[in-house]
């Protein structure tokens, strides 16, 4: 019984990236109909290169080694370029000449043609092993009762809490989230209505690679360790979390991101570590076919023809 | 055939006939994100086949498509109902699905590998990827294959016009899902052994993009992207290799295996997306090779 | 209002709402077989709604659409498609990457029958037929330049025209035509209302929404006005610019320009709702 409670609280902890890299997901499918495949190497790139910071410092020799926070920082700040480099080459170019049903796809192939970019450059600089990530909170437990509950892990749940929460009061009040809204509802419209489209959907993207980058960060200190595949490993198990949740909810990306924390240690418990990528898929092709829409899912993303 | 050449040529008619296992549905409208998947299903129900059964291996190739062909119909037939996302999004999920499975199957040797004893020399390969290459142009002549392109530029008017889009989508998909298995087959018995690595979810997004970036107007651009991004590849090996100037970027000195393929293939992609999205062979451009369209027409001109 | 044998196409209390704000309330008219017909209103008022509700592409909330007798309100457009029903779209929606002639031919795709017509090349000399029918079809509207050019390719006017071919393709009892003259020069326009005659001259019957009055009176006998989703007018093309209803909707009680002026401009057909 305490092993099952155990195994939930980590489910839960794990799930707290989930949640931030989901929301990443569900921000750019709801607001801008585009499932952008960059989230999972974005995040991965966060860490990596705050890991690579810490080794060999800035690029172009700058400066020396940094400390961990310092590396971290400079991770988020590489996410958020990568990000608004992508914005620059995806999502301004979405017309096709004669505008059949391929031209809403055209972000999402460029989308996957800087999955290819950023992971194999990375590899290349890199290799694929796992590298440490020493951070001075590595080792700090709170222990209740015969339960291990690591610190760390539990700032980032309630940080990653706090971020959905943050996000759609966000949307709700602030000019900016009413703009992003009025483009999510319909482009055309918003930009009749005086929206700034041009410079609106840049903020989103900043938004996207700072959820990738803080779920870079958190992952960086509760595994204190970093590798080149946690964008294949990790990041792509929030496509399972968002799709989950409901394409598009906010809210969802909660229920979602911690459901698969949570299947995923529940699953290494009763069935060993290698059946991981089976179940959570197999879950998630099953919930395609079941319940698309997920549990807080609206019809309306995903009209566009791919 | 021997040799490096050889292998070179085996590869590019897999990717030949995989790229039509991807261009079917995606000149249907519907990008597959799982092509490496269903390949992988024909390489291991070949393997699974030839190992444990003493069956004639035109039966196996049959069987093969067909165990593909069947989950590609089941997986379309209950996906295609919903929104069009939702299927990039199923055929990513099978991908990793496939993989996840694969490895814990003790009877598929698992991560191991699995040993394919008889072997196939590369006429074998060769002959049928020129049959796949016949059969697809034979198919998309047909009426079939024009209301697939029908539906790929307008599903709703086609729908109107009493194409069947739902169904056409599943067809075209299942087609797709049997020359995958084909592929995987060609694999099998040429290579004669499979690991699951080869077929992750890395090799069905390099797929669609060489499918896409030959463009999918016409059957020819899948011919073209295949035979670039593999041929390209091959020709620079040596070049490359010797350029170690990236990794050393950072200071640290990475591996430099096929990674850069990739990068390519990436840079690629980013920017025909933003000059040609419609891939390097259209129709238009045929037209003007082939017909010698007059320049009048070609102009498009908009309403008063 | 005759019912029944001669009545080919009835609306019934059509009724449809987005979001809860209806676009279209308890619509009804009849066209009797072989009538040119058109439907006219201000902008907003429900004509492209009531010709999505007929061909298929939505689903009403109430009412019925009879097509000879039978009601095809909740029947897949594939099938109304099979049973007589084509349409044009009032901003072309030609396939792109198609040719003219493959472009005709997906209209004739509901009179193929079984998976031999589907699965044979085209090419085949049983198969020849469906080129040649559309071939000939696109000679005898003078649109047979570019047969084998992709019709993204072509002027505004020609794609319109073959629009109008590839919804004839099927063979269709009634024909709905959405803005058939918008965007059309006056010659073109002349062009277009000669062939539509021609169209029903052969026994198919029109439904046209369009804003050119002058175009709608010179073609269609019928005219049904709508505004704000309702049918205020039904009657004779001829009868529409004197209903004080209609000049009331297209210029407003309390317009400047009074009734004279708006009857004047009815009159021209220099009004355009657009």
């Amino acid at each position: 019984m305490t092993l099952l409670l155990q195994q939930l609280i980590n489910g839960l902890m794990l799930g707290a990236i989930y949640v931030t890299v989901a929301l990443a997901f569900n921000l750019t499918i709801g607001i801008l109909n585009f499932l952008n495949f960059t989230i999972p190497p974005l995040f991965m790139l966060t860490a990596v290169m705050a890991w690579a910071a810490t080794q060999f410092g800035l690029p172009f020799g700058l400066t020396g080694p940094l400390g961990w926070a310092a590396a971290l920082v400079f991770g988020v700040v590489v996410a958020v370029l990568a990000s608004l480099v992508v914005e620059r080459m995806t999502f301004r170019y979405l017309k096709t000449r004669y505008g059949d049903a391929t031209e809403h796809a055209i972000p999402l192939v460029s989308s996957l043609g800087f999955l290819l970019i950023f992971q194999n450059l990375a590899r290349m600089a890199y290799g694929t092993d796992p590298e440490r990530f020493a951070t001075p909170f590595n080792d700090m437990n709170l222990r209740l009762g015969g339960l291990i509950v690591s610190l760390p892990q539990l700032f980032s749940l309630a940080l990653a809490l706090l971020i959905v929460f943050g996000l759609s009061r966000l949307l709700k009040y602030t000019r900016t989230g009413r703009a992003l809204r009025s483009i999510a509802e319909n482009p055309d419209t918003a930009l009749l209505m005086g929206v700034d489209v041009g410079r609106i959907v840049p903020v989103l993207f900043v938004l996207t690679g700072l959820l990738c980058g803080i779920a870079g960060a958190i992952f960086a200190i509760n595994y204190g360790q970093v590798y080149v595949g946690m964008g294949d490993e990790v990041g792509n198990k929030a496509i399972a979390g968002m799709v989950l949740g409901g394409l598009g909810s906010i809210w969802g990306a909660i229920a979602g991101g911690l459901t698969v924390g949570v299947v995923e240690t529940l699953s290494i418990q009763f069935f060993g570590g290698d059946t991981v990528q089976a179940v959570v898929w197999g879950l998630l092709v099953v919930a395609l076919i079941v319940r698309p829409e997920g549990f807080f899912g609206h019809h309306a993303i995903g009209k566009g023809k791919l | 055939m021997s040799g490096y050449l050889g292998g070179v040529l085996v590869i590019l008619c897999i990717n030949v006939v995989l790229a039509y296992a991807v261009f079917l549905p995606v000149a249907a409208g519907q990008l597959n994100l799982g092509g490496a998947a269903f390949q992988a299903v024909g390489a291991y129900a070949t393997g699974y086949l030839a190992t444990n059964y003493d069956l004639p291996v035109p039966l196996v190739f049959v069987a093969s498509g067909i165990a593909s062909g069947l989950i590609a119909f089941v997986f379309a037939l209950s996906i295609l109902r919903t929104r069009s996302v939702y299927l990039v999004l199923a055929t990513f999920a099978f991908s990793e699905f496939v993989s996840g499975v694969i490895v814990n199957v003790p009877a598929l040797g698992g991560s191991m590998g699995l040993p394919v004893p008889p072997h196939l020399g590369s006429t074998v390969v060769v002959a049928v990827t020129a049959a796949t290459t016949v059969v697809v142009l034979l198919l998309m002549q047909t009426r079939f294959g024009m209301a697939m392109r029908a539906i790929h530029d307008d599903d709703t008017v086609a729908d109107l016009m009493g194409i069947g889009v739902r169904r056409t989508r599943v067809a075209a998909f299942t087609v797709g899902g049997v020359l995958a298995g084909i592929a995987g087959a060609l694999y099998a018995f040429y290579f004669n052994f499979v690991d699951i690595s080869n077929f992750g979810a890395d090799s069905s997004i390099y797929l669609l993009l060489f499918v896409l970036l030959g463009g999918t107007q016409t059957i020819w651009g899948p011919l073209i992207g295949a035979a670039f991004f593999t041929v390209v590849p091959e020709l620079f090996r040596n070049a490359v290799a010797e350029l170690p100037a990236v990794t050393h970027l950072f200071g640290f000195s990475g591996q430099l295996d096929t990674s850069w393929r990739f990068v390519f293939l990436g840079v690629a992609t980013v920017v025909m997306m933003v000059v040609r999205p419609e891939g390097v062979v259209t129709r238009i451009g045929l037209g003007r090779l082939l017909h010698r369209t007059p320049a009048s027409v070609s102009e498009r001109s908009q309403p008063a | 209002m005759t019912a029944g044998a001669d009545v080919i196409l009835s609306l019934r209390g059509v009724t449809k709402a987005f979001a809860g704000l209806k676009v279209v309330t308890d619509v009804g008219f009849e066209v009797p077989r072989g009538q040119r017909m058109a439907l006219i209103g201000p902008n907003g008022a429900g004509k492209t709604t009531i010709f999505n509700l007929i061909s298929g592409v939505f689903r009403l909330d109430e009412g019925a659409i009879l097509l000879q007798g039978a009601d095809i309100a909740r029947r897949p457009a594939g099938e109304r498609a099979a049973m007589g029903l084509a349409r044009s779209f009032q901003n072309i929606r030609l396939m792109p990457h198609l040719s003219v002639v493959e472009n005709v031919m997906v209209g004739q795709h509901v009179r193929t029958r079984g998976l031999v017509d589907l699965l044979t090349p085209l090419w085949l000399p049983r198969n020849r037929i469906w080129a040649e029918e559309a071939e000939a079809r696109l000679r005898a509207f003078g649109l047979d330049t570019y047969p084998n050019v992709v019709t993204a390719n072509l002027p505004y006017g020609i794609r319109k025209k073959i629009e109008v071919v590839r919804a004839l393709m099927s063979r269709p009892k009634v024909l709905l035509l959405d803005e058939p003259a918008a965007g059309l020069n006056p010659a073109e326009t002349s062009s277009l209302r000669d062939f539509l005659m021609e169209v029903a001259a052969e026994g198919v019957t029109l439904l046209v929404v369009e804003h050119d009055m002058a175009f709608v009176r010179s073609l269609c006998e019928r005219t049904v006005v709508l505004n704000f989703g309702r049918k205020i007018y039904d009657g004779p093309t001829a009868g529409v610019q004197d209903d004080p209803g209609v000049l009331e909707a297209y210029l407003g009680r309390r317009s400047a320009k009074g009734k004279d002026a708006a009857a004047a401009a009815l009159a021209e057909g220099s009004i355009h709702a657009s």
